[in-house]
């Protein structure tokens, strides 16, 4: 007994070890020499960096680009998860699978894909011309693609907890005589509440780092159509290492901030 | 006649969960619609509240065609199987939300909610939410909120199939005083044949997707029309040549015989018998204490059978011999089915 018990703390603190290295090494070391970096040469250069014109409107962008995603995929996500959950139809299967794709595909070829349906070379573009609509290089090719990487994130938070909840709650306030509206804020709502949030979260995170297919889409416009990422790797290409840091810095104090957000949530949903 | 239902149908895929059902219920009655699982019967509950559609056929409430008048619309209680009580609800809220959605006054919802809570023993637990409640408690609120917003028909699926057997029994007598209080027309669905018995006015037997029966549970039990229905109640032996048994009419083309266990006399060897000539031996083949009674198994003629003996009785062992003999039983052809007396039992009759 004695043995296997010294056995078991034996291999429990080996476990915690090397997962506590691992994370230093992978997580808190690169972004520590991140934080190392931007201050380098000082407060003044950092200040300078951050408050430069063109990463005050990177920021904004990446801003507009995030609520627009998460506002979309907010509605989206409700709407998919209710339907996927509260009724019975054919090809409910084939919508479940189609809602995973933006994860599953990269998110340069989805960039590729947005190109080609909206650029120079698509069909589409003179309809989109003679309605003055520009989407690849401009503002609303960022928000599409970003749209599209997020996607799934809330409706997935949703889907099981709808699941598990059932119909029953509100096939009884519907026997009670209450309209949809008034069953889903108060019979649903109440009850997602949390995972929403939860979801929400994790699909800003998402949207403010996303590279792949806003760099497709993007042009790399300086001050117009470049987001945070994109800066950072405009900067960096430059060799401008201490402002590619510094603005750095800015993005991961805003994921920082999701996290502990994300944790608040989670510990409040756990009361 | 109050609730009535012609030419139902409904199928999910291959599934025919609804074949042909016809029955009608008088207002005010407590109807138990019975059967095994997957016989159709919560289905039929369904149906009637709006919350399925039938395929074809009608479903009359109080004289008018319901079919497309949605669940919302129907003035119907329903008390689901899992309460469904909103959890992040207080008890109070669950059972004004019916009132607070028909927009009532205030002052109305407040009495009415007190009252009910009042006559379900709830009063003090306005406060409470579902989960801090016990078994009992929540199949009370779930009985409340059905009925606060005055149901004209109140629908029960297996309203006590959630809770612990001792608290089962005490709710199974206070949910019939209750509805013959209120004298609200109510029909509960379970596949337990003690509670439909003890509770129900009427009993609907229903099987594969069809009604077998309608009665008074007296009449079910002791006057069944189909061999389903002979084989439902009680703890049944089947067996194949009834024959073997002495003095029973020989009744051509049958095929099985239903033997309940109160149809049959166990006695010992040495115990005094009045009809000894007609008896078989049969061999104990194990025991059973059922708490009021005894639970035997018994080869006889090749074949098992259950019966039982008071605890008075001289006690029995496994593998003693002993002679059975059988009263009555079931004869089934196809899904006829026919009660036998023992012969000897009206010879003797006839000697008085």
């Amino acid at each position: 007994m004695d043995g296997k018990r010294k056995e078991s703390s034996l291999v429990k603190w080996l476990l915690i070890d090397i997962s506590a290295l691992f994370l230093g090494v992978m997580l808190l070391l690169p972004l520590g020499i991140v934080i190392w970096q931007s201050f380098k040469q000082g407060i003044a250069v950092y200040m300078k960096a951050v408050t430069d014109k063109y990463t005050v409107s990177a920021v904004l962008l990446t801003i507009e680009a995030t609520v627009t995603a998460v506002i979309v995929n907010t509605v989206f996500g409700l709407f998919a998860a209710w339907c996927i959950t509260k009724f019975k139809f054919k090809g409910k299967k084939l919508i479940s699978t189609l809602i995973d794709i933006p994860v599953t595909v990269s998110p340069v070829i989805a960039g590729l894909m947005f190109m080609l349906l909206y650029g120079k070379q698509s069909a589409l573009y003179p309809y989109l011309q003679k309605m003055h609509i520009s989407v690849v290089f401009a503002v609303p090719g960022i928000i599409i693609a970003t749209v599209f990487v997020t996607f799934p994130f809330i409706s997935r938070e949703l889907i099981p907890v709808l699941e598990t909840h059932g119909t029953d709650e509100e096939e009884a306030a519907a026997l009670m005589g209450a309209g949809g509206f008034t069953i889903f804020r108060k019979v649903t709502f109440p009850h997602i509440k949390w995972a929403l949030l939860y979801g929400i979260v994790l699909c800003t995170a998402r949207a403010m780092g996303e590279f792949g297919a806003v760099s497709i889409l993007s042009g790399h416009l300086r001050g117009k159509t470049n987001t945070l990422p994109l800066h950072i790797e405009i900067l960096f290409n430059e060799f401008q290492y201490v402002p590619a840091f510094a603005v750095s810095s800015i993005l991961v104090a805003m994921a920082v901030m999701i996290l502990v957000l994300r944790s608040v949530i989670e510990a409040v949903a756990r009361r | 006649m109050y609730v009535e239902l012609k030419n139902i149908n409904k199928t999910y895929g291959d599934y025919k969960a609804s074949d042909n059902i016809n029955f009608s219920i008088e207002k005010g009655k407590l109807i138990g619609l019975l059967g095994p699982s997957g016989s159709g019967k919560t289905t039929i509950l369904r149906m009637i509240a709006g919350l399925e559609t039938p395929d074809s056929g009608d479903i009359i409430i109080d004289g008018e065609i319901v079919n497309n008048i949605p669940a919302s619309k129907r003035g119907i209680g329903f008390v689901f199987q899992n309460y469904a009580l909103f959890r992040y609800m207080t008890v109070y809220d669950n059972i004004a939300f019916g009132l607070k959605v028909q927009k009532a006054d205030k002052k109305y919802i407040d009495d009415k909610v007190n009252e009910l809570m009042k006559l379900t023993a709830l009063e003090g637990l306005g406060k409470r939410y579902p989960s801090q409640l016990s078994g009992g408690q929540r199949q009370r609120v779930a009985f409340a909120r059905a009925l606060a917003p005055n149901p004209h028909l109140l629908l029960l699926d297996e309203p006590f199939a959630a809770i612990d057997a001792k608290v089962r029994q005490e709710l199974r007598s206070w949910l019939k005083e209750m509805i013959e209080k209120l004298g609200i027309t109510s029909i509960f669905v379970t596949h337990d044949q003690d509670e439909a018995i003890e509770v129900a006015d009427e009993i609907i037997i229903t099987n594969k997707g069809r009604i077998e029966q309608k009665g008074s549970p007296v009449n079910v039990y002791q006057n069944p029309e189909t061999s389903f229905v002979a084989s439902f109640f009680g703890q049944p032996s089947t067996i194949d040549d009834y024959m073997s048994f002495h003095s029973f009419e020989d009744v051509s083309g049958i095929e099985k015989a239903i033997i309940r266990p109160e149809f049959v006399k166990v006695s010992k060897k040495d115990e005094v018998q009045r009809f000894k000539s007609s008896a078989s031996e049969g061999v104990i083949e194990s025991i059973a204490f059922r708490g009021a009674n005894i639970e035997l198994k018994i080869k006889v003629n090749d074949t098992h059978i259950i019966a039982k003996r008071g605890l008075d009785e001289k006690e029995v062992h496994v593998g003693e011999k002993v002679d059975i003999f059988i009263y009555r039983l079931f004869v089934t052809k196809g899904n006829e089915v026919r009660l036998l007396e023992n012969k000897s039992l009206v010879d003797d009759s006839l000697v008085i």
